[in-house]
């Protein structure tokens, strides 16, 4: 039978059709493997603290807001900085920072709006970034490299909140103006804004058209992209409109928290669960496919049974929300199932645990660590030279510290404390494996085991004991604090033959205090990570600037160190890195602290959950993550 | 029925209630802002942004102008403030809709307490000296030498986990608590937990007291009259055996009331129990003033109720 010409060429287009469905099959296919409730439903182990970015501190209420929020640009999963409401990320070559590295200018998405529709222009960054300032929570001086800032600081505490407290001769005008003054603080930067009063607008902060943002700074910061990136928290574009409306607590009712993120919160019943769905025609990608987002709220005591509603399928994940550490014992039980063992995901954390010894005779502490300096010489660890100076003594203080860090055993003490799964041992320097700064697998000679060694350099420091007499170790107690004490309490009188008593102070807010006010001769102390970029741990923990905002425990300081820190804050990260680098060295020869453990995260997945995870800092946006077929 | 006499009892009760619960509350007042710490500090709060927090939540004001403020709010306005820790969280809506959660398992654990209890010790009585009756009483005795976290555990690990793992995922307690309120499967293992302890004891003394009241002339007329046994057991037996454990009903209330801190937290329920430790240790003042007030209120209101229900049970009390 022979076709005729129409009949070739209809063939010729259902083949071709055929192809095409063919094609969008596998497409349609995908979308089948998708189950049809796309639910995610997971334990939240705190209530929110806040999700106002201005004013945001932990990360419990970070990892919710990240998905409710959006900054100009966005850390990746793998913490690189990318374009988010900016359209790019500002570089030197691409014109987006000045050659003098102090203007920094940011275009923006046209597309981008709110939850409610309201359009995000450059007046909206504008506004979030002064109110951040001038707010002064937890994290606006993520903000402070930009002129005037300092300046907005000012006019916060000019605003009436620390009036003169209403004495016996205050007159009832003014006992009113305190306690007015305590309440409406928010509702007061509010009205400043409104107003425009340019007291409480950054000087240095500019929008040239709708769509562009200039930021010039004091001077030049390489960590400012860093900072202002950091998820959730100040450098986050809010809607001025919707604030106005409750300055305090705008952010408490599904319909007032308002953000430029793929979800937002459809119910909340505090201290009890939360609902988020996603933004309908949400304008950034990839578009979110989950259709709910169901927390049940309750308190890490409950870890355990939550562990176990998710091993019956109650839940589809356990470790989001800023609640990776899980109760080891249900871990280790995990492990050991051939098939839990499967969702078990761990994952290094950015925070480092360690001892600080007090360094500075002017603290209150005084106690035998207080010499803080010395000339540099070779030291032999575990018969290997090392290759790295470690300053002698100028006293007994430094040798009397190394004695200390070396007769400490840091991978047994992961296996004891830990083992090997909630933490692992700090060997590679302050900054944790993983993050810009890292030193390198055991490249920190304070992280070596040497017991000989220490007993050595003891008896040198101090022949006869009086120095470590009555010498006690600080902390805050909980888990798994009063294990690493107890540890340590061993290895000091195994290894150096100290007894070393133990002070553990149950509240944690009084500890901490104390310790940066430099009380303690010897205490427990860390740090988490704000932002992949080495400025987070060596502005905020030792030198002159933070021993000025007092959070300097080890009130170590030197002039090498300030000048070093100043020089590698100015300059562009990569340059900036060996110049950090260094200040790792200056503060391991002069063995400023015994590192201990560097944090791993627990996570648990069911096998369904497509793009769950978490990185080093964060866990994985929400948008990212589908649930298949199961 | 209530007499002119039982209505102003009842009246100087509440009364005296109102009083306790104002004491309570100011005392806790007074005593927690002695506490060392706050819930502001931590590594980026201190110093000046530090006096900004507690300013803005007035906490940089002389004591007693504090506690002024406080009370006007909580008395006259019934006000507790806004958490600390949470910031925006009213405390009276959430300690009143926790109250209710913890109402909610404690009277499903005080049903199980009176109702097990009674019935365990009828059983055993009237079997007495049969294995069911050393059965039941070592039962008892074992369930009041068990805290009621630790049979908690056991319950959640065999009915949650075991239980889970024999029938494939087929069977077992769910562990998620979804939503205010329990549905009865729920609310069963926890409220059990909570009861079981209680119901032994309410089991022991029931049974010696039914022991004690079936050998009374009046039951032996009973039966002399022809009454069936469960008659004679129920109507005339029981009640007056209940009159002895009427009595230890209101520490019974008290303990379950306190039970519930340890039982909400293992199950994960959202009641007033799990707020009361977690709030102290946050130094969330407020919400722990607010959890002791409700709790102040709720073992005196359940005194009450169990002296009133004393006219009921036993004719001859009046008040």
């Amino acid at each position: 039978m022979r076709l005729s010409a129409f009949k070739l060429r209809a063939l010729s287009l259902a083949s071709m059709a055929g192809v095409l469905l063919v094609a969008c099959g596998s497409s349609s296919g995908q979308s089948q493997n998708l189950a049809s409730d796309q639910t995610l439903k997971f334990p939240y182990f705190q209530e929110f603290g806040t999700l106002d970015p201005g004013i945001l501190d932990a990360e419990v209420d970070s990892e919710i807001a990240q998905n409710i929020f959006n900054g100009l640009t966005r850390f990746d999963n793998n913490l690189t900085i990318q374009p988010d409401i900016a359209t790019d990320v500002p570089t030197a070559s691409n014109g987006g920072v000045s050659a003098d590295g102090l203007t920094y200018t940011f275009h923006l998405r046209k597309d981008v709006t709110f939850s409610n529709g309201d359009k995000v222009t450059s007046k909206d960054v504008l506004y979030s970034w002064n109110r951040a300032a001038a707010l002064q929570g937890p994290y606006a001086s993520n903000l402070g490299a930009i002129t005037g800032f300092s300046a907005v600081a000012k006019a916060t505490k000019a605003l009436g909140l620390k009036p003169k407290k209403p004495g016996a001769t205050a007159t009832a005008a003014e006992q009113q103006a305190f306690v007015d003054a305590s309440k409406n603080f928010q509702t007061q930067v509010e009205t400043k804004l409104a107003a425009n009063d340019p007291k409480f607008a950054m000087s240095g902060l500019t929008a040239p058209d709708d769509y562009t943002v200039v930021a010039k700074l004091d001077s030049p910061a390489g960590w400012f992209l860093s900072a202002i990136t950091l998820e959730s928290t100040t450098g986050m574009v809010v809607d001025q409109k919707v604030i106005q409306t409750n300055a305090r607590d705008w952010w408490t009712k599904p319909e007032t928290l308002i953000g430029t993120g793929a979800f937002k919160m459809t119910a909340h019943t505090a201290k009890q669960s939360a609902d988020f769905a996603p933004v309908a025609n949400w304008w950034g990608s990839p578009k979110p496919v989950l259709t709910k987002i169901h927390m049940d709220i309750h308190d890490p005591s409950s870890q355990s049974t939550d562990i176990a509603a998710w091993e019956q399928g109650q839940y589809d994940l356990v470790g989001y929300g800023g609640n990776s550490q899980l109760p080891k014992a249900d871990i280790l039980r995990i492990q050991k199932d051939p098939t839990e063992k499967n969702y078990l995901t761990l994952q290094p954390k950015v925070r480092t645990t360690w001892v600080t010894f007090n360094v500075n005779s002017s603290h209150a502490a005084k106690g035998p660590f207080t010499d803080q300096s010395g000339t540099a010489s070779t030291l032999t660890i575990n018969g290997d030279a090392q290759g790295i100076n470690l300053a002698a003594t100028s006293g007994n203080a430094h040798d009397l510290r190394l004695a200390f860090a070396l007769a400490v055993d840091k991978d047994k003490l992961a296996n004891v404390v830990c083992a090997n799964v909630t933490c692992s041992p700090a060997k590679g320097g302050l900054i944790t494996k993983g993050l810009l700064g890292y030193w390198g697998d055991d490249k920190d000679p304070l992280g070596k085991f040497d017991a000989s060694q220490a007993k050595t350099l003891l008896q040198k420091a101090d022949p006869n004991g009086t120095l470590v007499k009555g010498l006690k170790y600080s902390y805050n107690t909980g888990a798994p604090n009063d294990d690493v004490a107890t540890f340590l309490q061993d290895q000091w009188q195994t290894n150096l033959g100290v007894k070393v008593d133990l002070d553990p102070h149950p509240d944690a807010s009084a500890f901490i205090s104390d310790r940066l006010g430099g009380k303690y001769v010897m205490s427990r102390d860390g740090w988490q990570a704000d932002y992949n970029n080495p400025q987070d741990w060596y502005d905020n923990l030792w030198g002159a600037q933070a021993e000025t905002s007092t959070s300097n425990s080890s009130g170590y300081d030197s002039k090498t160190y300030d000048a070093t820190l100043a020089k590698a804050d100015a300059l562009p990260l990569d340059q900036a890195l060996p110049e950090y680098q260094k200040l790792q060295q200056e503060l391991s020869d002069n063995v400023v602290y015994i590192p201990l453990y560097y944090s791993v995260g627990q996570f648990l997945f069911k096998p369904y959950l497509k793009g769950a995870g978490s990185n080093n800092f964060f866990d994985h946006y929400w948008n990212e993550i589908s649930i298949l077929q199961h | 029925m209530l007499t002119r006499g039982t209505l102003a009892y009842i009246g100087q009760r509440l009364v005296l209630i109102a009083f306790t619960v104002v004491a309570v509350s100011s005392l806790v007042f007074i005593g927690i802002h002695q506490l060392p710490g706050n819930a502001f500090i931590s590594e980026r709060v201190r110093g000046d942004r530090l006096e900004l927090v507690l300013h803005e939540y007035g906490l940089d004001r002389p004591l007693l102008e504090q506690y002024q403020e406080w009370a006007t709010n909580a008395f006259l306005h019934g006000d507790l403030g806004q958490s600390f820790v949470n910031r925006g969280l009213d405390i009276t809506p959430l300690v009143l809709r926790e109250l209710t959660v913890s109402a909610e398992v404690g009277g499903t654990a005080l049903l199980i307490t009176i109702g097990l209890g009674m019935l365990l010790g009828v059983v055993a009585a009237i079997k007495q000296n049969t294995w069911i009756d050393y059965l039941l009483t070592t039962t008892s005795v074992i369930g009041y030498s068990m805290p009621s976290f630790v049979l908690a555990s056991f319950l959640l690990l065999f009915f949650a986990v075991f239980l889970a793992s024999a029938t494939g995922g087929a069977f077992y307690y769910p562990l998620h608590w979804s939503g205010t309120y329990g549905d009865p499967i729920q609310l069963s293992i926890p409220a059990f937990a909570l009861g079981f302890p209680y119901a032994s004891i309410v089991a022991r003394l029931t049974r010696a007291s039914m022991l004690e009241v079936i050998r009374q002339d009046y039951i032996r007329t009973a039966r002399a009259k022809g009454l069936r046994e469960r008659v004679v057991i129920i109507r005339h037996g029981l009640r007056n055996a209940l009159i002895p454990v009427t009595t230890i009903l209101g520490p019974l209330v008290i303990g379950i009331i306190t039970g519930s801190v340890v039982i909400e937290s293992i199950f994960t329920i959202p009641g007033l129990g799990k707020e009361f430790v977690g709030s102290i240790l946050r130094h969330d003042y407020n919400i722990t003033i607010g959890v002791f007030t409700m709790y102040a209120l709720m073992v005196g209101v359940a005194n009450l109720v169990v002296d009133i229900s004393y006219t009921a049970i036993d004719p001859r009390i009046r008040y």
